[in-house]
């Protein structure tokens, strides 16, 4: 029971997780950066630019990180990951103007252009994490993520699981009663008319080889596979496995590992030819 | 040998294979309740009437049963429906437990396969299949057949869609019921039962336009043809409507059922059977309406079967074939081990 395509629900992979992950451990790390150069430098309003600049550029690209890194981490909407690069942009944006335009032109009304467009960026950000926390809550469908990175994802809803809880209950009441041996009630006297004995009811017959027999096995049994019934075989293949194994570990140790090796497949080889004969 | 059995609501059929021919033996699920009296009981002998006599009463069974229904002006009782044994019939178990021996017969050696099909659960009902299959399952074991109950939809894709890898819709519309089931090489996708075939055509019909229930049902089984242009009050025209109607709900439970699964992304073709899905016409209309219906899966190919009562029976038999082709090579198997 996969559903991988639920609608206006965008499926992340594990990695987006991981990338969430590392942008808001990167945006906590900076953000204390970003602190400690107050602490550190004493900003204040008449502080040198560069120390301004450097504080400023920590604590406000790692709240940024923060934000994203939140949002990368939570199940997003068709167009989450759109709000949350173009966010994240409109805010690091700021950054740059800012950077570039301090202290030298920073006058009004730059400083609010920048100061609005850094606000914008990251109350879109906040904004978009608290709307999908909201939508999770409402649509109260937990949902749990289960494979690697590559394969197919599959979620499971709880009408899945319910489902398939009372499929596999059904199965298994249908096999527990399959013991049951039921007694033929107390036989009243049944008395059977003529008809009876004569025929079994109306017939009809078909010309029909019922060849749908042969494909439905073959259908069943796709694949089928060969039992070999052979213990010398299989514990040879089992050593064979066993020296593969251990001269792939000790490769560039010893010489000649490659005349071994190809030794006992001939060995192998051969014995199966035996075999075959 | 092995045999196929199609315990329906309104029929009761037996498959099995003779040199090149395959065998359908039948009988109608139905019995009607008469007056013991040796008048009577030489009548029936005379007219070779199927009947039994238990406790100075007359119990008429098959076909016949319908015929003297209409003769004595009564109603003749059905051990089963909804596809399933009838809550309502107290004499429902001994009845059909009789037409079964009858029409199965005695197995041609002990453990013979024997394949039943069987409903899968209702979605328009609050009630389960189990104890059905259980009773039919134990009064086929009982007669020494090694018995296999099997999806009654999977049985019309067996019947029907070999062609096509054993993948596809296969629909039963019977008397009582219409069964469903989405196969994919031949595994059981989605299964599921619509509480309404034939027989709830033939009631509604006979609701609305005052006709007896069976003048009905032998109007339907007799020429009747599924037309878009009907005369206005004849019964021609309430059976096409109802026919629409039951198609319409089908098709509608059907695409929210496939909402609920993830169907494997390749065409499935459709097959249609049962006695329900005889009339000319009705795969005609149902095909225009599932293609209307735009399901949430790709239709290629609609096609009604060859013999649609028959279908079921069919796909028993080749299911117990196969059965019984596995079984002998297990024991092949375990003979050459020893």
């Amino acid at each position: 029971m996969t559903n991988t395509s639920s609608p206006g629900v965008l499926h992340r992979g594990t990695i987006i997780y991981y990338v969430g992950s590392v942008t808001f451990a990167a945006g906590i790390v900076l953000l204390a950066v970003g602190t400690t150069f107050i602490t550190i430098f004493r900003i204040h309003y008449g502080s040198e630019p560069e120390k301004i600049i450097l504080t400023f550029i920590f604590t406000g690209v790692g709240a940024t990180l923060i934000l994203a890194g939140i949002n990368l981490m939570m199940r997003q909407t068709r167009y989450g990951y759109c709000i949350v690069g173009a966010s994240a942009f409109t805010s690091l944006l700021a950054l740059l103007i800012f950077t570039s335009n301090y202290p030298h032109n920073w006058r009004y009304p730059l400083i609010s252009y920048i100061l609005a467009l850094y606000v914008v960026g990251f109350l879109a950000l906040l904004g978009n994490a608290f709307a999908n926390s909201i939508l999770w809550m409402i649509e109260g469908k937990p949902e749990a993520v289960v494979g690697r990175e590559g394969e197919e994802i599959k979620i499971y809803t709880d009408e899945e699981i319910e489902r398939d809880i009372e499929e596999a209950t059904r199965k298994s009441i249908e096999l527990s009663a399959s013991e049951l041996k039921f007694k033929e009630p107390g036989v009243e006297e049944v008395k059977f008319g003529k008809a009876f004995r004569e025929s079994r009811g109306d017939t009809i017959r078909v010309k029909d080889d019922i060849g749908e027999a042969i494909s439905l096995r073959k259908t069943i049994n796709h694949g089928e596979r060969t039992k070999s019934g052979s213990v010398e075989v299989e514990s040879i293949s089992r050593s064979l496995g066993d020296v593969l194994r251990k001269e792939a570990v000790e490769k560039g140790r010893f010489g000649g590992i490659k005349d071994k090796i190809k030794g006992d497949i001939k060995k192998f080889h051969s014995f199966i030819r035996v075999k075959k004969t | 040998m092995a045999k196929g059995l199609d315990i329906g609501t309104m029929n009761i059929i037996c498959s099995e294979r003779e040199g090149d021919d395959v065998i359908f033996t039948q009988q109608r699920n139905a019995f009607l309740e008469l007056e013991s009296s040796d008048l009577t009981k030489t009548m029936l002998d005379s007219s070779k009437v199927l009947y039994i006599e238990k406790d100075d009463r007359i119990f008429v069974l098959g076909e016949e049963a319908f015929k003297f229904a209409t003769i004595f002006g009564k109603d003749a009782r059905r051990p089963m429906r909804f596809g399933i044994i009838s809550p309502n019939e107290k004499d429902a178990i001994p009845m059909i437990k009789l037409i079964v021996e009858r029409v199965l017969g005695k197995p041609g050696y002990r453990n013979e396969v024997l394949c039943i099909s069987s409903p899968a659960d209702p979605i328009d009902l609050d009630m389960n299949t189990l104890y059905h299959k259980k009773m039919m399952e134990a009064l086929a074991r009982r007669m020494t057949y090694e018995t296999h109950v099997i999806d009654e939809g999977l049985s019309v894709i067996y019947s029907e869609l070999a062609d096509y890898d054993f993948t596809g819709l296969g629909i039963s519309i019977g008397a009582g019921l219409t069964n469903v089931t989405l196969a994919y090489l031949a595994t059981p996708v989605m299964s599921f039962r619509i509480a309404r075939g034939g027989d709830w055509i033939d009631e509604q019909v006979s609701i609305t336009t005052g006709l007896p229930k069976d003048h009905v049902c032998a109007t339907k089984e007799k020429g009747f043809k599924l037309d878009l242009e009907v005369e206005f009050g004849s019964p021609e025209g309430a059976l096409s409507i109802y026919y629409d109607a039951l198609i319409t709900y089908v098709i509608k439970n059907l695409n929210r059922k496939l909402a609920e699964i993830t169907p494997p992304k390749v065409e499935f073709p459709v097959a249609l059977a049962g006695g329900s899905a005889m009339p000319d016409g009705f795969s005609k209309m149902f095909e225009r309406k599932l293609r209307e219906a735009k399901l949430q899966i790709d239709i290629s190919k609609i096609r009604l079967a060859k013999e649609p009562l028959y279908s079921v029976a069919r796909g028993d038999l080749i299911a117990a074939r196969t059965q019984e082709g596995e079984e002998v090579e297990e024991s092949k198997t375990e003979e050459s081990a020893e």
